[in-house]
C-alpha cells in the first residue's frame, strides 16, 4: 500500500506542477508578445500610414500606399491610397474579411486565404499585433545579428491569421522584435521578417519591416511605417456596409 | 482640369441641397487620380448565322476600340468619377463621349448618414449573376467593361457596428424609363452581420415591377471556402421574347415586333455558389442560377425559326431586302439581355502569381443548362506599378439553336492597356 501511495503522490505532485506551469508559461508568452507589440503600435486605436515597396532582385518593382485604421477587438480597416488602387478598401473583423473594389462598390466577402494573395499581402500591412492572435512557448535563446534574443514558437489561435505559425526572436534586453520566420498553412516557411527602429515622438518604434520571401527568393517587401497617429473611428466605420461610403476617405 | 471644373460646378449645384455644417471646410481640396485605358476588341462573325442578312445593321462581328480617360477622386465635398471616351468601330465614324459616372456627396453625423447625387449602388453577393442587385443592375461577365454609371439617388442610412439600413430614392422624379435601372423607385436595403455570416435584404417599389423583395447571404465556414446564395421575388415580372406564333409575313417584317415584352404575374431569381481558394494562388468559383425573366430554350428555337422564315422571304415578290435585313437586325436585340438562359452554371478558375509578379490568369466557362450552349473566356493580366495589361479570348457555341450557338459572333479577342497617374 505504501509502495503504491508514494508514486501516486509523486504523480499528483508532477501533474499539479504541470497544470500550474502551463498557464504560467502561456501567460509569460502573452506578456512577451504584448511587450513586442508595443514596438509596433503606438496606441490601441491608431491610424498608421504605410508605404510598401516591393523589390525584385534588389530593384524597386512597385510602391503602394495604405492608411490602416486599427481598433481593439482585432479590427483593421485598410484604405488603399495609390493611384492605381484608389477606391479599394479592405476590412478585417476578427477572422472575417471584406474587400471593396471601385468598379463595383459592394463589400465582397473574401476568405482568409484570399487576403494573402496579391502584390504585398494586405495581411502584412493590416496585422500589427501578435498578442491578440498568437500563443505558444519560449523555445530557448539565440543570438541574431549579435543581439541576444528569446526564441518564441507561436501559433495562431484563430483561423484568420495570415501566418498560422511564427518563430519570433525578441531582444532579451527590451523585448523588441528582431527577427521573425513566418510560416503558411502548409507549414512552409514563407517569409522572414527583420525590423528596424526609429525614434517616434520620443518612443522607440518599428519604422521598417523588411520581409524577405523565402518561397520566391528574389522578392523583398519593405513595409515603411510613415506615421502613426491616435485615431478612433466610430464602430460603424467597421461595418462592411459602410465601406462603399466616401466618409472613410474623408478621415 | 475641364473635368475638375465641371465637378466643381456639380459640387456647387449639389452642396446647397445638403446644408451640413463643416462639410465644405473639411474637404476643400481637389484630389483626383487619373487613369488612361485603351481597349481593343477583334470580333469574329459567325458566317453561317441565320441573322447574317441583318448583321450589317448591327455591331455584331465588328472590330472596335476605345480610349478612355478616367478621373477618380474628390473635388471639395464631391466624390467624382468621370470618363471621357473616344471610341471607334469598324465601318463607323469615331465618337466622343464625356460621362460623369459618379458625382455625389456622402455625409451625416453619428450613425445617421445621407448621400445625394449620382452614385454606383451595386449590391448582392454573386459573381456571374446577382438577383438582388435591383438598383444598379450591373451587367455581368463582360470583357473589360467601361466604368459603371451611377444611379441618381438620395439615400438616408443608419449604420451601427453590426447592422445597416438605408432608404434609397433612385432616379427621383422619373417614372418608367426605357431600361429598368432608369426607373424611378424607392428601395429599402438591409444588412446584418449574424455570427460569421453576412445577411442582405432588399425591398424595391417601382411602377414596372411593383414590389421586388430579396435576400442574400455569404459566409466563410473555412479558411479557404466562401459560400453565397441570393434569392429575389418580383411581384410583377417582365421578359423579352421573340414575336408570338403564329406570325404572318407582315408581322415577321415589322422590326418593332421582332422582340416583344411579355408581362409575368410574378418572377423569381435565385443563385447559389461558392469560392475555394488555395494557398498556391489558385481560386475557383462555382455558381448556378435560375432567372425566371430570361429567355427559355423554346424562345431561342422560335427566334431561330423566325430568322429562317425572314431569310426565306428575301427575294420574294414585293419584299424589300431592307425589310428583311431590318427585321433580322431587330431580332438580335434578344442577345443584348443581361442573361440568355433561365438555368445556367458558371465555373471560374483564377490564378494570382503567388510570387507577387503581378500576373493573373482566369478561365470562365458559362454553360446554359436548358439549351446546351456555352461561352468560354480565357484571360491573362499583368499589373505593374502604374501599368496594367489584359488580354484574352472568348468563344461561344454549343447545341444548334442554343443562345450561344445562335449568337452572331463566334468569339472575340481583346486587349486592354491602362496606366494610372
Amino acid at each position: 500500500m505504501f509502495e503504491f501511495r508514494r508514486p501516486l503522490r509523486r504523480w499528483i505532485f508532477f501533474a499539479t506542477a504541470l497544470l500550474l506551469a502551463v498557464p504560467a508559461r502561456a501567460a509569460d508568452v502573452k506578456t512577451l508578445l504584448k511587450e513586442a507589440d508595443a514596438f509596433r503600435l503606438s496606441g490601441e486605436s491608431v491610424r498608421v500610414d504605410t508605404e510598401v515597396r516591393v523589390l525584385k532582385s534588389g530593384s524597386l518593382d512597385k510602391t503602394r500606399l495604405y492608411a490602416v485604421y486599427v481598433k481593439p477587438g482585432r479590427r483593421s480597416l485598410v484604405v488603399f491610397r495609390s493611384s492605381s488602387e484608389r477606391g479599394q478598401k479592405m476590412l478585417m473583423l476578427g477572422d472575417d474579411f471584406w474587400l471593396v473594389v471601385p468598379t463595383s462598390q459592394r463589400p465582397l466577402r473574401i476568405t482568409p486565404m484570399q487576403k494573402l494573395l496579391g502584390d504585398a499581402s494586405t495581411g502584412d500591412v493590416a496585422s500589427l499585433t501578435w498578442a491578440e492572435d498568437y500563443d505558444g512557448r519560449v523555445e530557448g535563446e539565440a543570438e541574431i545579428d549579435g543581439v541576444p534574443c528569446l526564441k518564441l514558437d507561436i501559433a495562431g489561435q484563430r483561423r484568420g491569421v495570415s501566418y498560422p505559425r511564427i518563430v519570433l526572436y525578441l531582444a532579451k534586453s527590451d523585448r523588441r522584435p528582431v527577427h521573425a520566420e513566418l510560416y503558411v498553412a502548409s507549414d512552409k516557411l514563407a517569409k522572414q521578417a527583420a525590423f528596424k527602429f526609429g525614434d517616434v515622438d520620443g518612443r522607440k518604434l518599428v519604422t521598417l519591416m523588411v520581409l524577405t520571401d523565402h518561397l520566391w527568393r528574389e522578392r523583398t517587401t519593405e513595409v515603411h511605417y510613415l506615421s502613426r497617429s491616435a485615431k478612433t473611428l466610430p464602430d460603424h466605420y467597421y461595418n462592411p456596409a459602410f465601406l462603399a461610403r466616401a466618409d472613410i476617405e474623408n478621415r | 482640369m475641364r473635368l475638375a471644373g465641371f465637378a466643381a460646378r456639380v459640387a456647387c449645384a449639389v452642396s446647397p441641397l445638403l446644408p451640413i455644417p463643416g462639410v465644405a471646410a473639411e474637404n476643400a481640396a481637389v484630389d483626383l487620380d487619373w487613369k488612361t485605358r485603351f481597349v481593343g476588341e477583334a470580333h469574329s462573325p459567325r458566317e453561317d448565322s441565320v441573322f447574317a442578312a441583318g448583321l450589317p445593321l448591327t455591331s455584331f462581328g465588328r472590330d472596335r476600340a476605345r480610349l478612355e480617360q478616367e478621373a477618380r477622386g474628390r473635388v471639395g465635398p464631391v466624390s467624382l468619377l468621370a470618363t471621357g471616351t473616344v471610341s471607334g468601330q469598324e465601318g463607323a465614324r469615331p465618337s466622343r463621349k464625356l460621362l460623369v459616372n459618379e458625382a455625389y456627396i456622402d455625409s451625416g453625423s453619428g450613425e445617421n448618414r445621407i448621400s445625394a447625387g449620382k452614385k454606383i449602388l451595386s449590391g448582392d453577393v454573386g459573381y456571374g449573376f446577382r438577383p438582388i442587385d435591383v438598383i444598379q443592375r450591373e451587367a455581368r461577365l463582360q470583357v473589360l467593361p467601361p466604368a459603371l454609371e451611377g444611379v441618381p439617388n438620395a439615400t438616408l442610412g443608419r449604420f451601427s457596428a453590426e447592422t445597416a439600413y438605408s432608404i434609397v430614392i433612385a432616379n427621383p422624379g422619373h417614372g418608367r424609363g426605357s431600361d429598368p435601372r432608369d426607373d424611378g423607385s424607392l428601395a429599402l436595403r438591409y444588412y446584418r452581420r449574424a455570427g460569421g455570416a453576412d445577411l442582405h435584404g432588399v425591398a424595391r417599389f417601382s411602377d414596372r415591377f411593383r414590389v421586388e423583395t430579396g435576400t442574400a447571404m455569404s459566409a466563410v465556414p473555412h479558411e479557404s471556402l466562401e459560400l453565397h446564395a441570393s434569392f429575389l421575388v418580383q411581384r410583377r415580372g417582365e421578359r423579352q421574347v421573340p414575336l408570338a406564333e403564329p406570325a404572318s409575313p407582315g408581322d415577321l417584317l415589322t422590326p418593332d415586333r421582332a422582340v416583344e415584352t411579355q408581362t409575368l404575374g410574378s418572377a423569381k431569381k435565385a443563385l447559389a455558389g461558392f469560392t475555394w481558394t488555395w494557398e498556391s494562388g489558385w481560386s475557383f468559383i462555382g455558381e448556378t442560377w435560375w432567372d425566371g425573366t430570361a429567355p427559355t430554350a423554346a424562345d431561342w428555337r422560335r427566334l431561330a425559326s423566325q430568322a429562317r422564315q425572314r431569310g426565306a422571304l428575301a427575294g420574294a415578290p414585293g419584299v424589300p431586302a431592307e425589310a428583311v435585313a431590318g427585321s433580322l437586325a431587330a431580332s438580335t436585340r434578344l442577345f443584348q439581355l443581361p442573361g440568355l438562359s433561365r438555368r445556367a452554371a458558371l465555373a471560374h478558375l483564377a490564378w494570382t502569381d503567388p510570387a507577387g509578379g503581378g500576373w493573373t490568369a482566369a478561365l470562365d466557362v458559362l454553360r446554359t443548362l436548358e439549351d446546351g450552349g456555352y461561352s468560354a473566356t480565357a484571360a491573362a493580366g499583368w499589373e505593374g506599378n502604374r501599368w496594367r495589361l489584359d488580354a484574352g479570348l472568348r468563344r461561344s457555341g454549343g447545341s444548334p439553336d442554343s443562345a450561344y450557338r445562335l449568337l452572331p459572333e463566334r468569339g472575340l479577342a481583346f486587349v486592354g492597356i491602362s496606366v494610372a497617374f
